[in-house]
């Protein structure tokens, strides 16, 4: 028990130490987010059903839709026919 | 119809009172949110000149840039804000639904307006947005401006290199006077100034912060005191007790000195006393101090001159406190040259005077670090491993470096290299003792005989194995430990910024690509620990079941432990599959995968497959359980496992047989223990021509009823098996309750049979056969056929005992 207890502290530790927020996309199609992080604005596809972690320390996103969110770093996005909602 | 006009209309109305009400309120938020966002960007855009203005000076940039950070932060922020609103707008217009088509029926004006509204605020909001995305990057590419500036003054600093004649033959001397009496004059009147109207304060602070250093003192040897104090009376202790107490006694009373600094600077800060001219020397001399006593603790830990027992490299008393004082000494005249150079900056002195105290700092450093090297270790010098000589050479071009690139004018780069070897070295050296505990923690025992180990030990009731696991477990964790903290610690040294480093590490652990498949740490560490997560449930949770649970209950055996292992297997299937999928390895590619291997596997692992369906059927079906004897082909034994693959079976001679499960499944399986033990065993008795027969049917009945182990019903019974050629043979049938007991029974029928006979008279016949040899004058050839018959007839005569296997098995 006490090893599960260290692993499970390790493992925290570590998902602590980056915690980044997630999109996760419910279409059948591919869709494009644009992702404003430090000083660069970057594309990111998410295929179909696939899950991306990004964005580590606060970022803009621009959904697929056309809105825009800020982000902390911690939210999980679904994508759901082009619109994006927060978790 | 009238009551559904009315909620119609009542609907209308309420939604117009609350938007109108949210529309006010909402407006008033815009606006607020408009104008914090309006005063982030006047400051955004008022850092761009001070940049450039203050591009020369590095810590004014680094001050600039922590401002920036939080600009950007707050520039975040103002959008964050925004999320609930826009939640709110999106979901009401979700429900609104889109407008209708031209040829659609007509809407009410109330839901079109509201959806105009709503779609107006909308775009209001994303417009601010916008702009709070620009002032972002705008913030960011200024933060990157900043690091972008700080490299090249680093760069420019190492790489610009003084004229050193011209700087010394200016009047160093009178320079350094006159700064020396500034100096006295400035602290002379921040000291007027705190006698005059802060003495009280002062003195407080005083107060507190050595009142917090001897709490920290008190407070830390009591309860880290036993880790830290070497035992003289120890003539050799353990390598891992060494070391932990070398770590100990650097952390401790480190971090207590570390504390007591910081109380007293947090006291003097608060009470007003420090100017800021003052503040700035103030902090210098105690991080200075700090510095100089964690490397002063840290060479009297690893070298230990005063208890040679106790010292972790083999170093001589004698050279041993030598080493100390030289370490130390390259501490403090670091320490002094860092020191300084602010009380320079404070003062504006001028350049040559600071060129000139530099060089003098990084030489006597390097002068230092190379006395070091040169230091004899130990008087046996015959056993000194070429290691030991590479690592003296090593140290003396260290020491040569910073030297070299003093006296040819690189000023900045000495001084680089002097700070670097101090602190590096003593993160380094740390870090060594970090992995040297974590490798002695891995070596076998080594952790069973430690504190922690022990402690661990009776608390979790643990035997050796698992205490050395344990130990392996806890050097892999400290040797991460030490990495991570170690490595960063050094790239911050090295002029690093935190930023980059967590962006490395954010990458690292979230996935490098290669080709269309990311693999990421994260996931990966995820989905081992989900695996192990869930596999530990499992666990648990079979043995909850079968401990808690199964045993309450009158089940069968065989039930509990096909349910444990049933358990066991889904719960292997549930972690693997929840672990891939935690790991962000898409299952609907491993089913194609799966699909178009399938054929192949139906193929190739027919047997192992086949084996795992009969493996299912066992625990199903249940024809035998652990502990069953049972008969298979040529193998009889106990079973002792039963497995998916295969099943262990432990034959009378003690030898395991692993009979794969199709077997099991496909041929006959004899089990002497299915349902229950009873079995009967048959014991043949032959007596001779002319025995009383009823005396021996009688005899035998007493015989099988005397006997405690077999069953009274169904009774015994004496079968008159046949008129035999040479003898009346009889077969005795007893039923056993034990089948297991068979042989004990069979030998005690045996021995009472035979004494039973000799008491009455019976005579169990001998085969013996008379032999008429005809023609013995003829020749001698026949006499020898003639014998050879009569021994095929003794042979033949044999089964005539009839012993049958299958009692003999037994």
């Amino acid at each position: 028990m006490n090893k599960f207890n260290v692993a499970l502290a390790a493992v925290l530790m570590m998902t602590g130490a980056a915690s980044a927020a997630s999109v996760i996309n419910r279409d059948a199609d591919a869709q494009t987010l644009i992702v404003t992080e430090g000083a660069s604005k970057s594309e990111l596809a998410v295929g179909p059903g696939e899950t991306v972690e990004f964005c580590s320390a606060g970022c803009f996103v621009t959904m697929p839709n056309g809105d825009r969110q800020a982000l902390t770093g911690s939210e999980t996005i679904e994508i759901k026919g082009g619109v994006g909602t927060i978790k | 119809m009238k009551s559904k006009l009315f909620f119609g209309l009542l609907r209308v109305f309420l939604i117009l009172v609350v938007t109108t009400a949210s529309t006010l309120a909402f407006g008033a938020f815009i606006d607020d949110q408009r104008a914090v966002f309006t005063t982030i960007k006047a400051k955004v855009e008022a850092m761009g000149p001070k940049i450039i203005a203050d591009s020369n000076d590095d810590s004014k940039l680094a001050q600039y840039r922590i401002e920036l950070d939080k600009l950007a932060k707050d520039v975040l922020d103002v959008a964050v804000a925004f999320r609930p609103r826009l939640a709110e707008i999106n979901k009401r217009l979700t429900d609104l639904g889109p407008a209708p088509a031209v040829d659609a029926p007509l809407e009410t004006t109330a839901v079109s307006d509201e959806r105009k509204r709503l779609a107006t605020e909308k775009s209001a909001i994303n417009a601010l947005l916008g702009e709070t995305e620009d002032l972002s990057i705008e913030a960011n590419k200024q933060v990157d401006d900043i690091a972008e500036r700080r490299r090249n003054l680093f760069a420019a600093d190492l790489t610009k290199r003084v004229d050193i004649k011209t700087v010394l033959a200016s009047e160093v001397g009178s320079a350094a006077r006159e700064e020396a009496a500034t100096l006295v004059k400035m602290v002379n009147s921040w000291f007027t100034f705190v006698t005059n109207f802060k003495l009280q304060s002062v003195l407080g602070a005083t107060f507190f912060a050595l009142l917090s250093a001897v709490i920290m003192f008190i407070g830390g040897s009591r309860l880290f005191g036993r880790f830290y104090s070497r035992d003289a009376r120890s003539d050799d202790p353990s390598y891992l007790s060494r070391l932990s107490v070398a770590f100990w006694s650097t952390l401790i009373p480190t971090t207590t000195v570390a504390i007591f600094l910081t109380v007293s600077y947090f006291f003097f800060d608060y009470f007003k006393v420090l100017r800021p001219d003052i503040r700035e020397i103030f902090i210098s001399a105690l991080s200075t101090i700090a510095i100089v006593y964690f490397v002063y603790r840290l060479a009297s830990a690893v070298l230990s001159p005063d208890m040679p027992n106790w010292r972790l490299l083999p170093v001589d008393p004698r050279p041993g406190r030598l080493l100390v004082w030289l370490v130390t000494a390259t501490a403090i005249v670091s320490g002094l040259d860092t020191f300084t150079n602010v009380i320079n900056e404070v003062l504006g002195s001028p350049l040559s005077l600071t060129i000139a105290k530099s060089l003098v700092g990084t030489v006597l450093v390097g002068v230092l670090v190379m006395a070091i090297s040169l230091v004899k270790p130990s008087q046996q010098s015959s056993v000194a491993s070429v290691s030991k000589l590479n690592f003296r050479n090593g140290l003396f071009v260290l020491g040569l470096l910073p030297l070299i690139a003093a006296l040819l004018g690189y000023i900045g780069l000495a001084r680089f290299i002097s700070q670097q070897i101090v602190i590096t070295g003593a993160i380094l050296i740390t870090m060594y003792l970090g992995f040297k505990s974590a490798q002695s923690l891995s070596s076998e025992g080594a952790f069973a005989v430690s504190s922690i180990g022990k402690s661990a030990q009776r608390r979790f009731a643990l035997d050796d194995l698992g205490v050395d696991r344990l130990g392996v477990l806890a050097s892999i964790i400290v040797n991460l430990l030490v990495l991570i903290i170690g490595i960063p610690l050094i790239l911050l040294q090295w002029r690093f910024q935190w930023d980059d480093i967590r962006s490395w590490v954010f990458k690292a652990l979230n996935g490098f690509t290669v080709g269309s498949v990311t693999i990421s740490l994260i996931g990966v560490i995820t989905g081992i620990f989900m695996f192990a997560l869930i596999w530990a449930l499992t666990r648990w949770f079979q043995r909850w079941l079968d401990g808690k649970v199964l045993s309450r209950g009158k089940i069968d055996s065989g039930v509990r432990h096909s349910i444990r292992t049933a358990i066991g297997y889904a719960g292997i299937a549930l972690a693997i599959l929840v672990g891939i999928s935690s790991a962000g390895i898409d299952l609907t590619s491993l089913a194609l995968v799966a699909g178009a291997l399938s054929l192949g596997i139906g193929f190739g692992l027919q047997n192992i497959v086949s084996n795992f369906v009969s493996g299912l059927i066992l625990l199903a079906e249940r024809p035998f359980k652990v502990g069953d004897w049972i008969e298979a082909g040529s193998t009889a034994g106990i079973v002792k496992k039963i497995s998916v693959r295969a099943t262990e079976v432990e034959t009378f001679h003690r030898q395991t047989v692993i009979l794969p499960n199709s077997e099991l499944i496909n041929a006959a399986v004899g089990n002497w223990t299915h349902r229950n033990k009873l079995g009967r065993i048959d014991i043949p008795v032959s007596v001779t021509y002319g025995s009383d027969v009823r005396l021996v049917q009688a005899v035998l009945m007493d015989i099988g009823r005397s006997n405690p182990m077999v069953l009274k019903s169904p009774e015994p019974f004496v079968l008159f098996a046949g008129f035999g050629r040479t003898a009346l043979d009889f077969e005795l049938r007893v039923h056993l309750n034990d089948i297991t007991q068979s042989p004990l029974v069979q030998n005690a029928v045996r021995f009472a049979i035979i004494e039973r006979f000799n008491e009455l008279g019976i005579d169990i016949p001998v085969p013996a056969r008379d032999i008429a040899i005809r023609g013995l004058a003829g020749d001698s050839i026949s006499l020898t056929g003639a014998v050879l018959t009569s021994t095929t007839a003794i042979e033949k005569a044999k089964p005539v005992r009839k012993t049958p296997a299958k009692s003999l098995k037994a």
